[in-house]
């Protein structure tokens, strides 16, 4: 594997995915309807009602991955300038540490998951995914894996289709660990963020959805408990922004 | 908590069930909202905020309203969030009047689902139907673009402010005005002097923002004073059951409401 282009890589890193990517071969997938075909067969074969949240609301399981499916069919034409406005631009500064986490060299065979476009992508679904076993060095999935109707499932598949040695590597909402900070940020995103959904998208509904669907997933700690039981070793996290984010990280054996 | 709730759990006993209203309250799921605010949605489409986020709406809703006057649903969530008292004085002027009263009591809605076209079509030129018709089809505009009230924490005036957006239209055609920018800005200065909503307000005067030196001389030197006289001249809009008068004489219905022809032809003009 040549290693001279790495300091090149570095200087793009600060400009964004698809420069600091160039000379890796990156494949994005962008899910569709994650986990609804499979719970649909699972939910035949049981014969029972499962129910799941969408936010703060209850809903059958099966419907989970249509309503995931609309809201960002909604939101995809403002998507960045939306991201850009609720986070002031800070999205961009955790993304860039994310990349620098994991330091891709030139011949890395990456997987993007849930990440909308990139340089050549495939259609799929992150709890059933269309590659064979052992086939990347790295799996990343930023903002994504929460709107995974089967979070465990979404793990389990990127243990498969990891080479050994290779790294999962998840960008994500988290807990925020300051009291102080978690009320501010409680306010903010529970009455500023659904009217800049409807001022600047018309939209309130989905970023409705947004933040009440962070406040359902797993923090820190339990989330990486869940990566160590789909399989993975030496699972570490890194908070960002008083834990508004979180990175984490696990290694296939 | 219970607190919060118990005035949402008064005002679901008290609602009842009639024709055109939307959903009862009591089969909309409801939602813990971890800010505390009131939880359950009053009808289809409420969405229940804070005054927080009622001060947020209005303040982005009218700036994005100035900033993209394409934006029409940002007037509509002005209109929503700043007209709650101005919409109860409505609604007691529209309980005051007995035809207003029969209105509320029945709550008629104007869509393409609720009227008969053809019908309208058939009547004797005109007539307020068949006129109403000449303009949704010249103006190539349809009762059916009307969105949805989502703001207002009372049912009752969430259909009064959804009946003034859907008579705007009638009242296109009652004023002869066409829809483009200084038609609208002239129903505008009506509707503020009739209704006192802010947002007509704020419309009327904001407007004009985007004018050409000659219509803006129009506007202010025939436009809008012949708009304001019949604003206050004729009795409140909102009290005639339209879909009663169908076959009543545009030029009658003129005449019962003190509305003169328009000062100037704005066609061709903005």
């Amino acid at each position: 594997m040549a290693a001279p282009k790495s300091c090149a890589l570095w200087s793009y890193c600060g400009r964004g995915w698809s420069r600091a990517m160039r000379g890796c071969q990156l494949l994005g997938l962008r899910s569709s309807w994650p986990g609804a075909s499979l719970s649909a067969r699972l939910l035949s074969q049981e014969k029972r009602a499962t129910e799941t949240h969408f936010g703060f609301e209850t809903v059958p399981e099966e419907e989970k991955g249509g309503k995931v499916y609309q809201v960002f069919e909604s939101v995809a034409k403002k998507y960045d300038v939306m991201n850009d406005m609720m986070s002031l631009g800070i999205h961009r500064v955790w993304k860039d540490l994310l990349l620098w986490k994991m330091r891709p060299l030139p011949g890395t065979q990456l997987l993007d998951v849930a990440g909308g476009t990139g340089l050549a992508w495939v259609l799929g679904d992150a709890e059933e995914l269309p590659f064979d076993d052992d086939k990347f060095d790295i799996y990343t999935i930023a903002f994504g894996i929460r709107n995974v109707t089967h979070i465990d499932q979404a793990l389990q598949e990127a243990h498969r289709v990891l080479k050994p040695g290779g790294r999962f590597l998840c960008l994500e909402f988290s807990q925020v660990n300051n009291p102080l900070i978690s009320r501010l940020y409680d306010l903010y995103s529970f009455q500023v963020i659904p009217v800049l959904g409807e001022v600047i998208a018309g939209d309130w509904k989905s970023y409705q959805y947004l933040v009440e669907s962070i406040r359902r997933f797993p923090s820190q700690e339990e989330f990486k408990e869940m990566i160590e039981d789909a399989g993975f070793h030496k699972v570490t996290y890194e908070s960002l922004t008083s834990g508004i984010v979180a990175i984490h990280s696990g290694f296939k054996l | 908590m219970a607190s919060l709730l118990s005035p949402v759990l008064r005002r679901l006993r008290g609602l009842r069930r009639l024709p055109g209203l939307p959903r009862l309250a009591a089969e909309m799921p409801l939602r813990a909202r971890s800010d505390g605010a009131v939880a359950g949605p009053l009808y289809s489409h409420h969405i229940p905020t804070s005054p927080l986020q009622k001060a947020l709406l209005a303040a982005g809703s009218a700036a994005m309203a100035l900033y993209d006057p394409y934006r029409h649903d940002m007037v509509a969530v002005l209109g929503e969030t700043t007209g709650h008292r101005t919409l109860k004085v409505l609604r007691d002027r529209m309980r005051r009047d007995p035809e207003g009263a029969q209105i509320l009591q029945e709550r008629p809605r104007i869509s393409t689902s609720t009227l008969d076209l053809g019908k309208l079509q058939s009547l004797p030129e005109g007539s307020l139907g068949r006129e109403y018709l000449r303009f949704l089809d010249v103006n190539r505009v349809s009762p059916d673009t009307r969105a949805p009230t989502r703001f207002v924490d009372d049912e009752e005036l969430a259909y009064v402010i959804q009946r003034y957006r859907e008579v705007h239209d009638m009242l296109h055609t009652l004023l002869g005005m066409p829809t483009n920018i200084l038609g609208e800005i002239v129903v505008k200065w009506f509707e503020a002097v009739q209704t006192g909503l802010p947002m007509c307000i704020l419309g009327a005067l904001f407007g004009p923002i985007q004018l050409s030196a000659q219509s803006l001389q129009v506007l202010v030197s025939e436009l809008i004073p012949w708009a304001v006289q019949n604003g206050r001249r004729a009795p409140c809009v909102l009290n005639l059951y339209y879909e009663r008068r169908w076959e009543q004489s545009l030029r009658a219905l003129r005449e019962e409401l003190g509305i003169t022809a328009p000062p100037v032809h704005i066609q061709g003009l903005a």
